[in-house]
Formats: C-alpha cells, sequence, structure tokens
C-alpha cells in the first residue's frame, strides 16, 4: 500500500507539466476549465491513480475480515445479494430492511456493521479524517465504495422515484439544495443552480439542476483528487460544500445525505453521460 | 433626466434581479416542513457542540426561504430592524481602519469551518479568520483570481467620496449585508461569524483609501 501511494502521489504532482502541454496539443487555449482538464485526463489514458484503491476495494469487499470474519458478499445493493454490476447506476433507492433510502456508501457502511460486526465509528472515524486535503489518508470505505461504483461503467444513471420513502427523499433532497443556511447564507443552489457565467473565486460551477453538467460531475465519482492524491466519493463531495458553506458536519449515508444524492441524481439521470469510476478531477 | 432616471431604474432592477436569479425552480422543497427538515437535520449532522446546530436555524434566512427571497413589506422591516440592532462597532469608532491589514482579510479564507474531531481542514479559532471576499468579487485588480457573483470593487474608493456617510455605509455592508437589503446573496460577516468589528474597518479602508491598491492602476499593467 506505501507503494501504491507514493507512486499515487507522484502522479499527482506531475499535474503542473501538462497544464503547459495542452495549449501546444490543441493549438489554442482551451475554452474552459473542464475543455483544458479534460486534455489532461485524455493525456493519462490508462494511467489513472484510481486504479489502484479500486483494487484495494475488491480485497476488502471479498476477504473475511472483521470481528466476524465474513465478507461483503452477502450484502444486498438492490439487485439481491453479491450482486453488483449495475448497482450503483440505480442507487441512492429505498431498502425495507433498513426502512431508509440509502446510498451506496450509507448501504456498505450497513453491512460492514451488520455482516462484519465493525463498529460504525471506527470506519467513519477513518472514513472522515480521510476527507482532509492536509492529511489525505487511505479509507476502506472509500475504497470499497470504488470498487462497486466502478461495475457499473459504461451504463447511465437511472435512479428512480417508486417506494414513497423515495419521493419523499426527493423532495427532502431538493429543501437541503434550495434552503439557504450556514454562516455563509447561502443555499447549494445560489453556486449550482443557473449557473451559466458564474464564477466563483476564478473557479467554474457545474449546475448541479442541469442533466448534463449533473450527469458529468456525478458518473465521475468516486474520482480520484490529484491535489489530494486520494479517491473521494459522493458523500465527500458534498461534505466539502457543506464545509465551505460552514455548516456542522454531514455524516456519510445519513438522511440528508441520501436526500441530496438522490435529488441530484435524477438530474443526472436525465442525461446521457455514463458511469466511468473513478473519474480524475484536480482539485476539492 | 428622464434617461438618466430610466437608467437608474433598470440598474436597480438588474441589481435587485440577480439575487432573484435562482427562482426558475418551481419550488424549494416547499412540501418539506421545516419542522420535519429540521427533524432530519438533527440525526443528519454530526455535532462537536450544541449550538452548532443554530446555524442551520436563523430566523432571518427562514423568511427569506419561506418566500423564494421576496419578502414582504412587514417580513423586510423585521429583518431590517433585527441586523441592523446586530450591527456591532469598534469599541474607539473608528470605522476606517488600515487597508494593509484589510488587504489580508480579504483574501484569507480561513474561519468558521467545522470538522470531526480529527479533521486537519477545519478552522482554528485561534487563527485570525478572513473574508475571502475573491470568492465573490474583483477587488484589488493585482490579485490573479476572483468570482463574479457580486459586483466587481475595483476603483471602489475612485468614484467613491471618503466621507463619513460612505465610511458607515461601506462599514455596515461588510458587518452585516441584510441590514440593507433582507435577502441578500451576500453573508453576514460581523460577529458572531468571521469578522471581528475591528478587521471589517481594515476592511472598509482597503475599499476607500486612495492609497490602497484597489483605487490604483495594477501594478503589473500591460504596456
Amino acid at each position: 500500500m506505501k507503494t501504491i501511494k507514493r507512486l499515487a502521489l507522484s502522479l499527482g504532482l506531475g499535474l503542473g507539466v501538462p497544464a503547459a502541454l495542452m495549449i501546444g496539443t490543441t493549438g489554442a487555449l482551451a475554452n474552459s476549465d473542464e475543455d483544458k482538464f479534460a486534455a489532461y485526463r485524455d493525456a493519462l489514458g490508462d494511467e489513472n491513480p484510481g486504479e489502484f484503491f479500486i483494487d484495494d476495494g475488491k480485497k476488502f469487499f471479498h476477504e473475511k475480515r472483521g470481528p466476524k470474519n465474513e465478507n461483503l458478499e452477502k450484502c444486498d445493493f438492490g439487485l439481491g445479494p453479491g450482486v453488483l454490476k449495475g448497482a450503483y447506476a440505480q442507487l441512492p433507492r429505498y431498502f425495507a430492511d433498513t426502512g431508509k433510502v440509502e446510498t451506496l456508501e450509507g448501504r456498505i457502511l450497513g453491512c460492514m456493521v451488520k455482516l462484519q460486526g465493525f463498529k460504525e465509528e471506527d470506519v467513519l472515524k477513518m472514513h472522515y479524517q480521510n476527507a482532509g486535503e492536509e492529511d489525505s489518508r487511505p479509507s476502506e470505505l472509500a475504497a470499497i465504495t470504488s470498487y462497486i461504483a466502478a461495475q457499473s461503467n459504461g451504463l447511465k444513471f437511472d435512479v428512480k422515484l417508486e417506494h414513497a420513502a423515495e419521493k419523499n427523499a426527493y423532495e427532502m433532497g431538493k429543501k437541503m439544495f434550495w434552503r439557504r443556511q450556514g454562516w455563509m447564507d447561502l443555499s447549494c443552489a445560489d453556486c449550482h443552480a443557473n449557473t451559466q457565467g458564474k464564477l466563483l473565486r476564478g473557479v467554474e460551477l457545474p449546475d448541479m439542476t442541469a442533466p448534463k453538467t449533473a450527469g458529468k460531475v456525478m458518473t465521475a465519482f468516486p474520482a480520484y483528487v490529484l491535489k489530494d492524491a486520494n479517491v473521494r466519493t459522493q458523500w465527500w463531495r458534498n461534505e466539502r460544500c457543506v464545509l465551505a458553506m460552514r455548516l456542522p458536519w454531514l455524516k456519510t449515508g445519513s438522511e440528508l445525505d441520501a436526500a441530496l444524492t438522490l435529488y441530484m441524481s435524477i438530474f443526472a439521470s436525465q442525461s446521457d453521460e455514463k458511469i466511468q469510476v473513478p473519474g480524475i478531477k484536480p482539485r476539492a | 433626466m428622464k434617461t438618466s432616471m430610466t437608467t437608474v431604474g433598470l440598474t436597480l432592477c438588474l441589481a435587485l434581479g440577480a439575487a432573484h436569479a435562482q427562482d426558475k425552480a418551481p419550488d424549494w422543497g416547499d412540501k418539506i416542513s421545516e419542522e420535519a427538515f429540521l427533524k432530519a437535520a438533527k440525526e443528519s449532522f454530526y455535532l462537536n457542540k450544541p449550538e452548532e446546530f443554530e446555524r442551520l436555524n436563523d430566523p432571518s434566512l427562514a423568511i427569506c426561504n419561506a418566500t423564494h427571497n421576496r419578502p414582504d413589506d412587514a417580513q423586510v422591516k423585521e429583518i431590517l430592524g433585527r441586523e441592523q440592532a446586530a450591527i456591532v462597532y469598534p469599541k474607539d469608532k473608528a470605522l476606517f481602519g488600515d487597508w494593509q491589514k484589510g488587504k489580508k482579510w480579504v483574501e484569507d479564507v480561513h474561519g468558521g469551518r467545522i470538522g470531526y474531531p480529527g479533521f486537519l481542514d477545519a478552522d482554528d479559532p485561534h487563527h485570525a479568520n478572513g473574508g475571502n471576499c475573491y470568492a465573490c468579487h474583483a477587488i484589488d485588480p493585482n490579485f490573479p483570481q476572483a468570482g463574479n457573483m457580486g459586483p466587481p470593487l475595483t476603483n471602489y474608493g475612485k468614484f467613491r467620496p471618503k466621507t463619513e456617510a460612505m465610511i458607515k455605509y461601506t462599514y455596515d455592508k461588510v458587518y452585516n449585508a441584510k441590514a440593507s437589503n433582507p435577502c441578500s446573496l451576500m453573508p453576514r460577516y460581523g460577529n458572531p461569524r468571521l469578522l471581528t468589528p475591528e478587521q471589517v474597518a481594515d476592511i472598509v479602508a482597503f475599499l476607500l483609501d486612495p492609497a490602497s491598491p484597489v483605487n490604483q492602476p495594477p501594478v503589473n499593467a500591460a504596456k
């Protein structure tokens, strides 16, 4: 693992060079942040450091681990126990056994507790401390999430609102997205709806209520984030905005985390973008 | 005269319109009651201290949320009254501080970020906070990054007289933008949030002092 991390780090640090290279290959300055970074992503080709985390996740999923010495193969992600192919494309969804709408991360966490006997706080402690830029650590939960999400690669998001709990979560997610809150007095929507031409400290903002941009963002997570040399999940993406809004800490897989993810997944499901994880992202 | 009145009117409409641009959405999750949302929020956020929850439950924002940023006359009065009363001035009553310090407060992004124990990107309360003003405004023309969600403030003092009224207006706006525009997109920076009264006075100087780089030509302007 140490070697992997070092290799990932060295690849991550290489970001500065291709920035100059891209101007040469396209002949002119690309017209948006996304275009510029796409050229770098292409240049990386198959050398995506996020793949190492998927390998780790595969191991963590299939190996017998935890106080109960079990693997996660009996965990049901909505398509039956152990069925991983296409499961992420339909999440979040309602699960009858827990009576909750759950994200992929929330569902894995529940299975690690129920099937393997891990303590929820132990799994989350590393997952949360992992979320920092300055002290980025490997998180088992993020690795397993990346592994399972990758089993939906090539598929479009197909999140549905069938169960009453899913419909309620959609409305709750909408409220979470549009409600102004936190010390910045901002809603998610203030920066991520009707964003055409908006810049935040020089950075373009994706519109998470427009199918195309929501699809682009959500099909890339879990993503390898170069600045952190780590894979980052959709919960992490939600929490980084929550942090900047100066709200309290959003719990992974909590009702509002699931509701917000579901709300944005509905827009992503209306796009033609296909899941391709781990995506590669420059920064938080 | 007629033209200039129209221009003023149009400018006002545009300025107000900007705050409401998000209103294309049919609703803001209005089917979910505040009570139901706050109940879900109680379960969904990890709290280091109970008072962190207050950040989710602000009486002025409650009106802005309920009305989609269009409070009625009584609500406007309520918000303006509450927010004006919340403004605190420096002990020495000096609203015009040191622009060089203000330059730093405007750039700094540190302050108010809440973390889980052991999460190192959370903000250290012993460190002076900044306003991260460049997130939304162009200010010092020499600063490489700027957002455009707020109006550009470059040359702010060049076209505004450094009068007592202008100093107070600028101070109040930075300290509590909702004391003059009830559902302003701009955060309320003053205590108990991010900036002390003295820091706000420094930012006022950064914006209005003729010697500040805000009101000077850019250093590396193309020749």
